[in-house]
Formats: C-alpha cells, sequence, structure tokens
C-alpha cells in the first residue's frame, strides 16, 4: 500500500487539526496508509524567508531524517509543501550528507489537493457543505506548486456548494508569513482588497488551500464585524465544512 | 589601472556560469498575405493605409491624403529622393518640415510582423524627417515588405550597417497622462502609407 | 522631493491615506496588466519567448567582458567614441566633460533610468548645464522638481490635474487663462514647447534599451520619438548605459524587443525603435557629428558571480512593478529611490548598501507574480531572499525579529519541547479568545494585531488529538 507521510505544519498543528484530520481521510479515501510522525515541528519556511540559512537547514534535516521512508510526503499547505519541494533541495545543496537525500524527498512531496488529484486519480469527493462560496489561490500553492484547477475540480463535487469566480483570486492576500506583522499597514491593505473582492461575490464562505492566508483574512474579518466564513479546502472537501468555521469557536 | 581595466577585470575574475550561444529564434509564422498583415497592423498602430497599383498613383494618393486631413496641397520631399520626379499635384519643398508639414518619404523595407516601415539614413533619407513633420506620408513598395525585423536586418547589413537604422510604426504617441493614448507626442501626429503593388 | 529608502513605512502609509494616487494606481491594472496580459495570450507561444529572452541575456552576462570589448571596437571603428565610469562620480564627469569640450549649454535628454541613477541633472545644473527632460513623463516630474515614481511612466503617479497646473506655472509665455481640461491639448502644448529645446539644444543625452555589440549599435524605443529628436538634432549626442546592457548582435536585440514592449506597455512594438552605430555618415545631414558612449558600472560587477548576478539580465520593462501588490498599494515614490517595485528590492542593496535599502527586499510577501511576468526570467523572491540572508550573515536583521525567530528554531529543533510548547501555548490562545472566539491583543507580535484578531485555535494540538486516536 502506497505509504504517506502527513506533514501536518505548524499552523494546523497548533491552530487547526481539523484541517489534518480532514487530510487524513482524504489520503486513505485515495487509498493511502497514513503516517503522521510525531517528530516533526516545522519546515523552516520561517527561518528561509527571514535570510537565516542555518536554522532552515539543521530543521531541514530533520524533515528529511523523519519524512524519507515514505513514498511520499503530503502537506495540506502549498507553502509548505513548496518549502520542501522547491527549496530543500537548495537548502541542503551544500551538505554532502544530505544534498542527495534532500532532493529525493523534494521529488516526493506535494501539496494535498494536487495529491489527490494529479497522483491518485481523485476525481470527486463525498461531501455536503451549503454554501456559496469564493475560492483564494494561496500564492505558493499557485506559483510554487501549481496548485490551480484540482480544488475547483474537487469543490463542484461538493453536494449544497456553489462556488463563485473570485476577481483577481490570483492576486496575494498579503500574508506572506513574517511580512504580515512587519508590514502590517500593507498587508491590510492588501487584506481588505480580497475580502472586498470576496464580499462582491455574494459568497458566505471563503476558501483556500493554505492556512496561514485563512486565518490572516479571518482575523482581519473579525477585527472589522465582518461575517463570512473561512474555511481550508480540506475541511469542505472532507466533509467537514459545516461546523464552525475559523474564529467562530471549535468544530 | 584604467576604469576600463577595473571593469573589465572585475567582470572576468567573477565569471561563474558558461551560458551556451541560444540557437537563433525562430519567429512564429505571421501566415496569410504580407500586404495584408502589414496593412492591418499598421492600421491598427493608428496609421493610415492606402494600397495603390503602381507608383503612378502616388502624386493623386498624397492629394488625397492631404485634402481629407484638411492640410495645405504641399509636401516636403528630401533633396536627392527618388520620389522627387513624381508628377506631383501639389507643392514639393525640399527644407526639413516642421511640426505641422506634411513629408513624403521612402520606406525601403516594411515589416509584416508589426506593420512596421524601416528606414535607414541615408544622404537621401534624413532620419529627422521621420519625426519632423505633423504628417509623414510613407511611399512602401509590396515586395519590400519582409515578414520579420530579422530579415530586415540582415537586408539593410548586407548593404552596410547605416548610421542610423529608425524603425516607425504608426504615429507619436504618449500613455504619459492618465495611461491614456493620445498621438503626437513629438514625432508625427499622423502617418499615412501608401503601399504600391507595383 | 528627498528620496529616503530608510523612510519607507512613513512614504508608504502617507501613499495610502492619498485617494489622488489610489487613483492613479488603480490604473496598474485596467492598463498595465490587462495590456501585457493581452499580448502575452495572444502571442504564439510567449513562454518560449521569456525562455529564449532568459537564455540570450544569461548568454550574455556570461561573456559580458568579451562583449563589452566588440561593442567597443566597433564603436570606434565607426568613428564614435566609448567611455567607461567604475561609479556615479566618474559618470557624472566624464558627460560633464563631453559637454564642456562641446560648449554645450543647453542639453536635451531623453528618458534614462541610469542617469537618474547617477544623479546627472543636479551635477549638470550646478556646473552650469540646461538639462532639459524630453519624455513627456519626465518632463512634467522635471517642472515639478519629483524623481520618476515608475521605470517607464515616471510621471504615473499624477492626474491630468497636476500636470495642467504644472504646465500652468511653467509656460509662462502663454496665456494663463487657456483651457487645459483636456489631455489632448495638454500634450499638444508640450510637443509645441519642447520642439524650439530640440532645435536649439547643444547636446542630446540618452540611454539605451540594448547594446548590440557586433554592429557597435545602441538602441533605443520610444513612442513619443523624443529619443531620436534629442540624438539627431543637435552635433553631440551621448549615449549613458549600464554595462550589462549589451548583447551579441541585433538580431538578439529583435528578441529582446518582441518581450520588452508586449512586458511593458502590452505593445508588439513601440511607435519607434532607433538603431544608431555612431557619427552621421558622409554627406548626411542629420546625426551627430560626435557619437560616444559612457559604459557605466556602479556596481554591477559586484553582482557577479554572486546569487544575485541575474538581476543583471533586466531590461527594464517594468513588467514586475505592475503586477506586484505592495507596489500597487503604495507606489513608487514610497519606496524613495531610483527603481522601485521587485526590481528595485533586487538592486538597492547593491546600490544603496544592505542597511539603508532594508525595506526593499523585506517588504514582499514572495507571492512570485514578478518572477512570474519578468520577460527574462529572473528569479526575483530568490534575490530577495538572498539580500535578506545577506543582513542576517551581517548582522543587520532587526533584533526583534532575530529573537522571535531564534527561540522559534530552537524549539522546532527539539520535537518534544516543541510538542509541549505548542500545546500550552494552543490552550492559552483558546481560553484568551474566550467566547468571542479570537484572541484581539497579544503582548508580542503587535504588527499582527494591529490591524486585525488570531482566530481562536482549537485548544489541542494535531499531534495530541492524533496520539489519542491512537
Amino acid at each position: 500500500m502506497t505509504r504517506v507521510g502527513l506533514f501536518v505544519t505548524c499552523l494546523v498543528d497548533l491552530m487547526r487539526p481539523q484541517v489534518g484530520f480532514a487530510a487524513v481521510k482524504l489520503l486513505e479515501a485515495a487509498g493511502c496508509e497514513v503516517h503522521v510522525p510525531n517528530a516533526q515541528t516545522c519546515c523552516g519556511q520561517p527561518a528561509w524567508n527571514a535570510g537565516d540559512d542555518k536554522d532552515t537547514a539543521a530543521l531541514a534535516r530533520r524533515i528529511v531524517d523523519v519524512f524519507e521512508e515514505f513514498d511520499y510526503v503530503v502537506a495540506p499547505s502549498g507553502s509548505c509543501a513548496g518549502m520542501l519541494r522547491n527549496h530543500y533541495p537548495d537548502v541542503l545543496k551544500d551538505d554532502p550528507a544530505y544534498a542527495e537525500r534532500a532532493r529525493a524527498l523534494a521529488a516526493k512531496s506535494h501539496e494535498l489537493i494536487s495529491f489527490l488529484v494529479n497522483e491518485r486519480g481523485t476525481d470527486h469527493v463525498i461531501a455536503r457543505c451549503e454554501a456559496t462560496a469564493c475560492y483564494h489561490d494561496s500564492c505558493s500553492a499557485l506559483r510554487e506548486m501549481g496548485v490551480k484547477a484540482e480544488p475547483r475540480t474537487l469543490l463542484a463535487t461538493v453536494e449544497g456548494l456553489t462556488l463563485e469566480p473570485l476577481k483577481d483570486a490570483e492576486v496575494c492576500c498579503g500574508f506572506g508569513g513574517l511580512f504580515s506583522v512587519k508590514y502590517p499597514e500593507i498587508s491590510e491593505r492588501m487584506a481588505d482588497d480580497k475580502i472586498s473582492d470576496a464580499a462582491c461575490t455574494g459568497a458566505d464562505t471563503l476558501i483556500g488551500p493554505d492556512l496561514g492566508c485563512l486565518l490572516h483574512l479571518a482575523g482581519r474579518m473579525k477585527r472589522q464585524g465582518k461575517a463570512m466564513r473561512v474555511r481550508h479546502v480540506a475541511e469542505v472537501l472532507a466533509d467537514m465544512g459545516e461546523g464552525p468555521a475559523l474564529g467562530e469557536g471549535e468544530p | 589601472m584604467s576604469a576600463r581595466d577595473d571593469i573589465l577585470g572585475a567582470i572576468r575574475s567573477c565569471r561563474r556560469s558558461a551560458a551556451v550561444r541560444p540557437a537563433a529564434y525562430d519567429p512564429p509564422a505571421n501566415g496569410g498575405d504580407a500586404v495584408e498583415r502589414f496593412s492591418a497592423l499598421a492600421t491598427r498602430a493608428a496609421a493610415e493605409v492606402r494600397v495603390l497599383d503602381s507608383e503612378a498613383d502616388i502624386p493623386a494618393a498624397v492629394a488625397e491624403v492631404l485634402r481629407a486631413r484638411n492640410m495645405p496641397a504641399r509636401v516636403h520631399v528630401p533633396d536627392g529622393s527618388t520620389l522627387k520626379g513624381a508628377d506631383w499635384t501639389v507643392a514639393c519643398e525640399p527644407t526639413p518640415p516642421g511640426p505641422d508639414d506634411a513629408a513624403v518619404t521612402r520606406a525601403p523595407f516594411g515589416i509584416a510582423e508589426t506593420g512596421t516601415l524601416a528606414y535607414p539614413s541615408a544622404r537621401a533619407e534624413p532620419a529627422s524627417w521621420h519625426f519632423r513633420p505633423g504628417l509623414e506620408i510613407a511611399v512602401l513598395k509590396a515586395d519590400d515588405i519582409l515578414p520579420h525585423m530579422e530579415n530586415v536586418l540582415a537586408r539593410v547589413k548586407a548593404n552596410g550597417m547605416p548610421a542610423t537604422l529608425n524603425f516607425v510604426t504608426g504615429p507619436s504617441r504618449t500613455g504619459d497622462i492618465e495611461q491614456t493614448l493620445e498621438l503626437g507626442a513629438h514625432g508625427p501626429k499622423a502617418l499615412a502609407i501608401l503601399v504600391v503593388r507595383a | 522631493m528627498k528620496q529616503d529608502p530608510l523612510a519607507f513605512r512613513e512614504a508608504a502609509h502617507k501613499a495610502m491615506d492619498d485617494p489622488r494616487l489610489k487613483l492613479a494606481l488603480g490604473r496598474i491594472k485596467s492598463h498595465f496588466q490587462l495590456g501585457r496580459g493581452f499580448a502575452a495570450t495572444h502571442y504564439p507561444d510567449f513562454e518560449r519567448l521569456r525562455d529564449r529572452g532568459a537564455d540570450i541575456r544569461a548568454h550574455a552576462l556570461a561573456n559580458l567582458d568579451t562583449l563589452l570589448g566588440t561593442f567597443e571596437r566597433s564603436v570606434i571603428a565607426r568613428g564614435g567614441h566609448v567611455h567607461w565610469a567604475r561609479d556615479a562620480k566618474e559618470a557624472r564627469e566624464i558627460v560633464l566633460g563631453i559637454l564642456n569640450e562641446s560648449g554645450a549649454r543647453t542639453v536635451t535628454k531623453g528618458k534614462s533610468m541610469v542617469t537618474e541613477e547617477i544623479a546627472l541633472n543636479p551635477f549638470l545644473e550646478a556646473n552650469g548645464i540646461v538639462p532639459i527632460e524630453t519624455d513627456l513623463g519626465e518632463y512634467i516630474i522635471q517642472l515639478r522638481d519629483e524623481p520618476p515614481s515608475h521605470i517607464i511612466a515616471p510621471a504615473f503617479h499624477l492626474n491630468k490635474e497636476d500636470v495642467a497646473d504644472a504646465f500652468r506655472a511653467a509656460h509662462t509665455s502663454l496665456d494663463p487663462a487657456r483651457n487645459l481640461d483636456e489631455r489632448t491639448t495638454l500634450v499638444l502644448e508640450a510637443r509645441q514647447m519642447l520642439r524650439e529645446k530640440f532645435e536649439a539644444a547643444d547636446a542630446g543625452i540618452t540611454g539605451a534599451n540594448f547594446l548590440a555589440a557586433q554592429e557597435g549599435a545602441a538602441v533605443i524605443v520610444t513612442n513619443e520619438g523624443n529619443g531620436d529628436l534629442t540624438r539627431l538634432l543637435p552635433r553631440t549626442h551621448i549615449v549613458v548605459t549600464g554595462i550589462e546592457k549589451v548583447v551579441p548582435d541585433l538580431s538578439d536585440v529583435a528578441v529582446l524587443l518582441r518581450l520588452l514592449t508586449r512586458s511593458a506597455t502590452g505593445q508588439a512594438i513601440t511607435s519607434y525603435v532607433s538603431v544608431m552605430t555612431g557619427p552621421r555618415a558622409a554627406g548626411e545631414t542629420d546625426g551627430p557629428e560626435h557619437f560616444h558612449v559612457v559604459l557605466v558600472d556602479n556596481g554591477r560587477t559586484r553582482l557577479m558571480g554572486t546569487d544575485a548576478e541575474d538581476t543583471l539580465r533586466c531590461i527594464r520593462c517594468s513588467a514586475c512593478l505592475n503586477h506586484c501588490p505592495i507596489y500597487a498599494a503604495v507606489g513608487g515614490h514610497a519606496y524613495g529611490a531610483t527603481y522601485p517595485g521587485p526590481i528595485g528590492a533586487a538592486l538597492n542593496p547593491n546600490l544603496l548598501g544592505l542597511a539603508a535599502a532594508h525595506h526593499h527586499p523585506n517588504a514582499s510577501t514572495f507571492c512570485g507574480r514578478c518572477a512570474e511576468v519578468c520577460p527574462v526570467k529572473i528569479p526575483l523572491p530568490k534575490i530577495m531572499r538572498y539580500w535578506r540572508a545577506r543582513e542576517v550573515a551581517a548582522g543587520l536583521a532587526p533584533a526583534s525579529a532575530r529573537f522571535g525567530l531564534g527561540l522559534w528554531a530552537f524549539a522546532a529543533k527539539r520535537p518534544a519541547l516543541y510538542r509541549f510548547g505548542a500545546r500550552m501555548a494552543t490552550r492559552l490562545l483558546k481560553r484568551l479568545a474566550g467566547k468571542r472566539g479570537a484572541v484581539k491583543a497579544l503582548p508580542l507580535m503587535g504588527g499582527w494585531f494591529a490591524v486585525r484578531d488570531l482566530p481562536a485555535p482549537q485548544g489541542k494540538t494535531f499531534q495530541e488529538m492524533w496520539a489519542e486516536k491512537k
């Protein structure tokens, strides 16, 4: 059986475990044997983006050690999957003990939804979500991992869900990891543009593939007193899209 | 150490990759008839295009172009131009055109890909004449319309590289005020192209 | 206007508060993005063209010394002069020297970002020479005494009323009561006023979009035709250019032109593409008698051999600016430097220094849109990250960020500690969020809470819930 190591991601682990359980459910439905190594912590992206190459390498080595035994490494996040797939080879290129292993790990690292559709042939889900929603293409998922059609393909099979096209869906929401903290005013402006575009669709729900973007947008909407629900795409596809959304209490 | 030595030395000491010279680029085929494509694109670039059957039609076309724009019946034609000998029905001046005048020039080449005129400079083809007038009227032989800029470059170089080679597509324009296109920024406000078949 | 890149946050704040600027910046989407998108879609296999453009530029940089040598020989063989300038100061002095030697007092200028970079105009003015910008956008900002806010559209931040005000104040020979409501009128007025200047100029200064080594040619592209009037009418023409602009020959330029105009304004070609190989030929009435090319290094060689070298591929199209959400929010002046946006973030730490240019590579979400539209495939986010890493290595990263990240990394390297810490944190955050479902403030991460809440976590970590399930 295909052995998948679930890369939970630190944000899912800390803030929204339901996304992790949704990922497990979807992967098992696609015939995978899912393992969750408990020695995983963080992919190192915050350190990498901040230019701290040393700490990134230390974290990357650990992730390579922990995950290389699996057939695939799958993360419910375009940015973490992107880190493993596109950047780990760079991070560890000067370490002879890890350079090749990092490349091998990168080659089998995937974002969850695109993995299901492209590698496992998933073409529909059994799920229900009564909502009118719009989908935000998180930048890493879109540009680092090429994820665009796959979430839309699967969301189209969710019962009761109407997906409205989002204007400027491919424009950054303003999260950008530490950017959201270092340049809050600009981050706020970008969030407001995204929220305004979402509101214009008439949707009551915003869906996306990366929890960082979603926490930032949901947090901004909460500050503004806006009522739109924010959910991770994995939750909706795993039939966990009708409980409390982000910031609405415990699912 | 001269500045030249310092700069070249700095470049040489940093050499990293040895990139390979890419193969010559094959532009996508234009497709269709060259005159049609040229005319369509030049028109889209806000030039006026008239296709004439022969050189004999030039004077009448020029007179018509001026009349249609309410311009005086007068054109500037460079000394030594092969157009000087045409059967002009309008006045012909050899002096450089002013910003509201009309000038007639011969375009040795056109480019079908973009509706562009190509002007190697020469004694009888002063380069500034493509920028001075209010209206430039270009005479272009249909046979001289080549597919791509690369073809024009090869032909021009075969004749000897000139001091100036100007490519002109449509009249002068600017979007510098509110990103909205306005014609006639510094160069001609209008361009008329007479494509001559024979 | 004094430019201070360290004042980025304050300048960004001011910019985002300005409704007139917001109006102007809205044209990024409606004009630049739409134009480039349309052009890229309608060119058969635009990606193949981008690949070729990237290869041409990469090859040129890998052979830069040879190409510059060939270029120099070709220019000299055709009667022109080539000068080499290590830095901005040398470049300015060379230009002044050429002008003084020819007795030039009035100079017309085509648009040139390099001359902005080396601060040429104030230097010439201080030395008794009057430089007159002729590109309409540059002319307008020269009247307003402010720097360009965009690489190809210098007056992009202005609305037409600003232009009308500037003309009314400067063109005092005209009737003060004249109507300047229409853009057409403004353009015609500029055409009229500047034509006299073109005719009267002693010398013309332009930049170069490309240099072709084999032919010894400089190539400039304009829509207005001002570059040509600048270089053809006066006796002396000076081309000021970065050393990185050279490619092997004009057929390479033909490829890059297709990319440049589409990536910049969405045009298949600009109204004018002008190839110049030197002084006027014997018998010609037009063209300069003296042709000079000033090759400017000004830190470009410092980038070679580093992870930021690909920055030098840049053909100055401005696509990266036009697709950057940060530029769209704050505009060009907020960057306080000649080059704004993503290309600025790649260039300025080298040009201005790591400390001075700190904000430029840091004020990015790495969304990657810039790299996606760059016609020569410069990996811009990768280069911005490189500058961030250089800051860390130089001890310049801000202390609070270093501390927070250091703490995070410390825990993340120790799984048991990390899991413990995460369990504590998720419980604490849930308690703080209370019935409201979100945390409003914390004593740290003030930047987050300044503008948003933090949605409540579920209250247990995934790892502990997973362990419970098993």
